[in-house]
């Protein structure tokens, strides 16, 4: 097997402790950092989606594949930051559950989503105003926004914090998208609110953000 | 060959492990409290707390004391006093309750799905009040009110049209004074709820381990009204709880019992009910479940143990679907989990109506329910035997062959079997002559009779002014 499948077999299988010294073997033998992570360790993450997509793979071995990756990137991060910025990570992404709502367990799996998918998270919690949204995308400056509501009667504060987050201005170079989930919000209703994206589920966010990104 | 009694509950042996892990994991580890002035009351009854951490540990002691004085009765009193729930039931029985806070509603008017609205609110207080074997009633989260006050109007919608006792699900910590106030209008005044409590209020952990303010502020508000408390604990096995379900419904009674033990250091006497609510995490994709076979089990055993182990009144869900509709899974999944919790003793089956994992209620669910309800009772206090029901005498009078139909004995009891109304048992062949109706159709006739009827309201026009005026501050108060 070649280095990269080796490492993408690694990523699948979570070789959380093996990891480290696989990426430093890989750079020693000469692969740049931007193949390793590209077509060694993203192809791993691509077959955790694909099987976790197809029900093949269970949600602590799917956090597993995405511990281990993030293993990976502690070696990779510094390398591909002086690199020649050809290869980023796939993008920030800022979640939080709106204010008055402190439901946080569909929020915790989109999370791990993300990271599974090569994405840097910064959670900022529970019970968030939208100033606070506000003040963290200041501080954060992520590409993607997730906002999470799993109760109808706080369904207006998701609301309340597009309208915060576009009338700061973070908005206005339409860099910065928002995507909005959680079980009572529906694609009709992102829409309503103006905000970018919806995400059924933590895996549908992700795809939805990759292709936003990408396209 | 020995039968051995079937398993479905904790050995008295084992629970015996479970009771001296619950207390030593409330000695030695403890739980957080966001509730300063509740810290305060446990720091003066002897509990040991970390003002930094907002960490309170119960010594073993202390927690004993505590649950010593929960009451062993409760009572549920309703608007119209036939209506009155004495737990535990005096036959061995369970109580039914309607499902919570679904923000989904299956319209038997149009067969669609729609967002739950005020007035399906009335509806569903309406079909409680005419089905005899749903005993009490929690309000569904309606959106076509402003969100913020969507508890209160709900709850208005409840006192004015539902006989009999009502559950009250708050939705923020602001409008638990209200909603009590609600309560109070109805009873005609705070002495009289606190005798005849015709509301009670549920209070949740959050799992694992944690208490945030407004439940911990539930239970203040109702200690001093004397009103009862369903004491709750939401665990997610594999999610906020251990994935194996020995340890979840370890953490779950452990949870349950610090609420209560919040009020009996408040306010020693304060009726409360163990209602441990469980749930398991789909692994696959994450979803919450309420009727996976490990729920069911854990939901059986928890109520078990708490009941055995303290002798105090237990709740848990009886009904409820995690398929999205009422379809035939819904029926074997609530069939299967008011079954298995009866039989492990819950005093009170709720999530009556419900499916979709609390997400969504139906009408017509609700009335098959009832029946459901009906023949679970039955079946849970089991054949009496004596020589009338063995018809002694007609057997020692029996000739071989012949029948029973023209007995005396036969006609005296024909009428006694559980009769369901919407069950269909029929030959094919006059199923299809009739029309092929089916338990939901049977269901819709009966939802069509009970609304047709006379369903004036239950409160008099000068509180229900009152009451309309409270709503309007509450809308005023909290910003709507
Ligand atoms: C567990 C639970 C709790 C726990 C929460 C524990 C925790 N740490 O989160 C506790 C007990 C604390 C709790 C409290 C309350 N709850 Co609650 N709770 C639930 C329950 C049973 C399951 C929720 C859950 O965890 N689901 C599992 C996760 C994985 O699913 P999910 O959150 O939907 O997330 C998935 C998708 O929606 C999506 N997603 C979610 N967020 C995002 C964000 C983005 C960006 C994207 C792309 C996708 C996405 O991806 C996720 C994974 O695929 C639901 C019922 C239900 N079936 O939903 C009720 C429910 C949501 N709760 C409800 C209520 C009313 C409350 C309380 C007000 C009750 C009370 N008085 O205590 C409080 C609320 C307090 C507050 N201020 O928020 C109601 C809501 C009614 C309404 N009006 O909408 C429900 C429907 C139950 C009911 N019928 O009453 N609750």
């Amino acid at each position: 097997m070649s280095i990269l499948n080796e490492l993408a077999k690694s990523i699948e299988e979570g070789k959380l402790q093996e990891i480290k010294e696989q990426v430093s073997h890989a750079l020693a033998e000469g692969l740049s950092a931007e193949e390793i992570l590209e077509k060694g360790l993203m192809q791993g993450m691509d077959v955790v989606g694909k099987r976790f997509a197809a029900e093949d793979m269970f949600i602590p071995e799917v956090m597993l594949s995405a511990r281990t990756m993030h293993e990976a990137l502690l070696v990779l991060r510094p390398l591909l930051e002086q690199g020649d910025q050809n290869v980023k990570m796939k993008g920030k992404v800022l979640l939080g559950t709106v204010e008055g709502d402190i439901h946080d367990i569909g929020k915790s799996l989109v999370e791990m989503m993300f990271v599974a998918n090569g994405f840097e998270v910064v959670d900022i919690g529970e019970n968030i105003s939208p100033q606070a949204f506000v003040d963290a995308i200041k501080e954060h400056k992520p590409d993607v926004v997730g906002l999470s509501a799993l109760l109808t009667t706080t369904m207006p504060a998701m609301a309340r914090t597009v309208e915060a987050i576009s009338a700061a201005g973070l908005r206005d170079d339409g860099r910065l998208k928002v995507i909005v989930g959680g079980a009572p919000v529906t694609e009709e209703f992102a829409r309503e609110i103006n905000a970018d994206y919806y995400g059924e589920n933590a895996l549908d966010g992700v795809e939805v953000v990759k292709q936003a990104l990408a396209g | 060959m020995t039968y051995m009694t079937p398993k479905f509950v904790f050995s008295p042996a084992e629970q015996a492990v479970l009771k001296e892990k619950l207390f030593t994991l409330l000695e030695q580890k403890g739980v957080r409290m966001d509730h300063a002035a509740v810290v305060e009351i446990l720091a003066g009854a002897g509990a040991n707390v970390d003002g930094a951490t907002k960490m309170v540990r119960f010594p073993r002691k202390l927690l004993e004391d505590l649950i010593g004085k929960i009451p062993k009765q409760v009572l549920l009193a309703a608007r119209d006093p036939r209506f009155d729930l004495e737990i535990p039931r005096a036959d061995g029985g369970f109580y039914v309750r309607t499902g919570t806070g679904a923000p989904g509603f299956l319209d038997p008017e149009d067969g669609e799905y729609h967002r739950t609205r005020i007035r399906d609110v009335a509806t569903w207080a309406k079909l409680v009040g005419s089905l005899d074997h749903i005993n009490f009633c929690a309000f569904p989260s309606p959106v076509d009110v402003p969100g913020k006050t969507a508890d209160i109007h709900a709850l208005r919608e409840m006192l004015t049209y539902c006989p009999k006792h009502i559950w009250i699900q708050p939705y923020s910590g602001e409008s638990i004074p209200y909603l009590f106030q609600l309560a109070e209008l109805a009873a005609g005044g705070a002495a009289e709820l606190g005798k005849r409590p015709l509301v009670s209020f549920i209070t949740c952990s959050l799992t694992p381990l944690d208490y945030k303010y407004m439940d911990l502020e539930v239970i203040v508000q109702a200690c001093r009204r004397g009103v009862p408390i369903h004491a709750c604990s939401l665990p997610s096995a594999g999610g906020t709880a251990p994935v194996t379900m020995a340890g979840t419904v370890l953490l779950a009674a452990a949870e349950v019992m610090v609420l209560l033990a919040v009020a009996q250091a408040i306010q020693p006497g304060t009726p409360g009910i163990a209602t441990p609510l469980i749930f398991s995490m789909d692994m696959l994709t994450g979803r919450s479940l309420q009727s996976s076979t490990e729920a069911i089990q854990g939901a059986a055993a928890a109520v078990n143990f708490i009941k055995t182990s303290f002798d105090i009144p237990v709740h848990t869900y009886g009904y409820g679907a995690d398929s999205p509709d009422i379809d035939g899974q819904a029926q074997s999944e609530r069939s299967l989990l008011s079954l298995m919790v009866a039989l492990a003793g819950s005093d009170i089956l709720g999530g009556a109506g419900q499916v979709e994992v609390a997400t969504a209620i139906s009408p017509l669910q609700l009335i098959v329910d009832n029946d459901l309800a009906g023949m679970v009772q039955q079946l849970r206090a089991g054949l009496s035997l004596s020589d009338e029901t063995l018809a002694w005498n007609d057997l020692l009078n029996l000739q071989p062959g012949g029948h029973f139909l023209n007995n005396d004995h036969t006609l005296m009891h024909c009428r006694s079997a559980f009769k369901g109304r919407t069950f269909v048992r029929q030959s094919r062949e006059t199923w299809l002559k009739k029309g092929q109706v089916d338990f939901l159709a049977k269901a819709k006739d009966i939802y069509d009779e009970i609304m047709a009827g006379e369903h004036a309201g239950l409160i008099s026009q000068e509180v229900g002014q009152e009451m309309a005026g409270l709503v309007q501050t509450a809308d005023r108060q909290l910003g709507v």
